[in-house]
């Protein structure tokens, strides 16, 4: 097999500005198939503009972006991908089934628009006019738009905004679903824990790079993401405490000793090597959130 | 592409508004304006009664109002919402989007054509041979065209709050300068001057030269080639403009 064939979403060194603004700084990422891909970022991170090119929505100023081995217009008109953007809107004045009926027209290799309507959740909205739906509705209209067909890759801006739980549950075990068939998923979410319980690989993207490309658990180790809490008796002695593997920050006030660490088990370890004998011993995993903040004001930090 | 067609049709049968503005009130217009008028009296130099000559101006007003307004206006409002967006994530190719809007203002022109012809033929007796009926029919909805693209530049051109008072100016601008609504031959000797080189102008009298059993005027054709070629090519870059954009 070839590297193309087994490759979802190749980007070569992309980069795309706005006047003196770097939207997306040399990018490079690879994605393959059945993976389920979170893309996380702050606000301005260029989420949004890393979609538009992975899309061919916007042309890079330098570098390629290819979808399967082909350009991205190509796989589109191939039917290989399927995509839901947050600025992507509706025809007014036709009914949601009307709308997906085309949708189901336009691809390839379309489901049945029954099956397409009910797996988004809309069945029961099918003769409700577009112009006349909630946020969350348009919002599985659109989902149903990108899953009309038969599509290697599904892309999602932001999916579950204006969803309520209950659907933004049945919504992701759409995902899984489809993740299960061999799809490659990539969404971008604000939702850090919808990242952890879904993704099987985030990537983190920060002044349109690269920050962090791993699993959720790698992000977390990343940031220093688990906490040791436990008391110990006075004296403590701080230098040695500092001095236990992987720590990455450490907390003391009065018994009680808060050490962040990207690889727990070693400093309990160490920590039992030094011979103490730490009391009420908690280890926490932080959530990836935390891990994000971590991440991104730690290159705050670094490129200000 | 014969989906969204479909799909663009349907909407566009829904509009009531839409629908009466296109479809019925040329013929409105055209009895309201030959009211009184009767089937002897000609219009200077043309040979021509006045329900004769409202009718090919109003069946070329009635055609001008489908293309034109139905096309700018959506496709302003479609490029602001996303719509176009999302059909670029369709295999739908690019410029499918464009035809399928033209196409069906097309079918809609069809019948404002007809009925201001039909409410002629009925009401103010106006009199052709088959052939006129068919060349005329033929003629107008084939000019309309040149407006189908004047509308897709105009929805490509402004967007938001500008592209009503746009469509607006160059509709009635066009309509009545172009003589749809008056005889040019009514207007000051300059204001004649300027209207023969509008492509409503030619569009119309593309029309009369069928109802006076004459060839169309080289002139006229002219102008509505040059004016097809004009919108035609802004349409399509303004529309590759904003692709790049997105």
């Amino acid at each position: 097999m070839t590297t193309t064939a087994t490759t979802a979403v190749a980007f070569d060194q992309v980069s795309k500005s706005y006047g003196t603004v770097r939207a997306v700084d040399a990018l490079t990422l690879t994605l393959h198939p059945g993976q389920t891909v979170a893309l996380l970022g702050p606000n301005g991170a260029g989420k949004s503009t890393a979609l538009d090119l992975l899309l061919g929505l916007r042309q890079p100023d330098t570098g390629t972006v290819r979808l399967f081995g082909s350009t991205p217009r190509e796989a589109i008109v191939a039917g290989r991908v399927g995509a839901m953007l947050q600025s992507g809107g509706l025809m007014d004045g036709v009914t949601v089934a009307e709308l997906v009926r085309l949708a189901c027209a336009l691809h390839p290799r379309p489901y049945a628009v029954t099956d397409v309507l009910s797996r988004a959740g809309i069945d029961r909205l099918a003769d409700r006019r577009v112009d006349k739906l909630s946020g969350g509705q348009s919002q599985r209209v659109r989902f149903a738009l990108a899953t009309a067909g038969d599509s290697d890759l599904i892309v999602l801006d932001e999916p579950t905004t204006g969803m309520d739980v209950t659907t933004r549950q049945a919504f992701w075990a759409t995902m899984r679903d489809q993740a299960d068939h061999g799809r490659t998923v990539l969404f971008a979410t604000h939702y850090l824990e919808e990242a952890d319980a879904i993704a099987d690989r985030v990537l983190v993207l920060h002044r349109g790079r690269l920050l962090a490309d791993g699993t959720a658990t790698e992000i977390k180790a990343k940031a220093g993401a688990r906490r040791i809490t436990f008391d110990l008796d006075a004296p403590i002695d701080e230098t040695a405490l500092r001095a236990l593997p992987f720590v990455s920050s450490l907390d003391v006030s009065g018994p009680t000793v808060r050490i962040r660490s990207t690889d727990a088990d070693a400093t309990v370890h160490g920590l039992y090597a030094q011979g103490s004998y730490p009391r009420n011993l908690e280890v926490a995993g932080l959530g990836l959130e935390e891990a994000f903040v971590a991440l991104t004001t730690a290159e705050e930090a670094r490129t200000a | 592409m014969n989906n969204l067609v479909t799909l663009e049709l349907t909407r566009a049968l829904r509009n009531r508004k839409f629908l009466f503005f296109s479809v019925i009130y040329p013929s409105v217009l055209f009895l309201l304006i030959s009211g009184t008028a009767d089937s002897t009296t000609t219009i200077d130099g043309t040979g021509l009664t006045l329900p004769t000559y409202m009718m090919v101006s109003m069946a070329s007003f009635g055609a001008l109002t489908a293309v034109l307004m139905g096309n700018s206006e959506r496709i302003a409002k479609e490029r602001e919402n996303g719509w176009v967006r999302q059909l670029r994530l369709t295999p739908l190719p690019g410029r499918g989007y464009v035809l399928a809007k033209t196409a069906s203002a097309a079918v809609v022109s069809l019948p404002s054509i007809v009925i201001v012809f039909v409410v002629a033929a009925v009401a103010k007796d106006v009199r052709l041979d088959a052939w006129q009926w068919l060349a005329l029919t033929g003629a107008i909805w084939a000019g309309s065209l040149v407006f189908a693209a004047l509308g897709v530049a105009i929805g490509y051109l402004a967007s938001g709050d500008a592209v009503r008072p746009i469509t607006m100016i160059v509709y009635f601008g066009l309509s009545m300068l172009g003589g749809l609504w008056m005889p040019t031959t009514t207007f000051p000797g300059w204001l004649q001057d300027i209207a023969e080189w509008l492509p409503t102008h030619a569009y119309a009298a593309l029309g009369r030269a069928i109802e006076q059993s004459q060839a169309p005027q080289a002139g006229d054709i002219a102008v509505l080639a040059v004016s097809f070629l004009l919108f035609a090519g802004g349409a399509a870059w303004l529309y590759r403009k904003d692709s790049l954009k997105a």
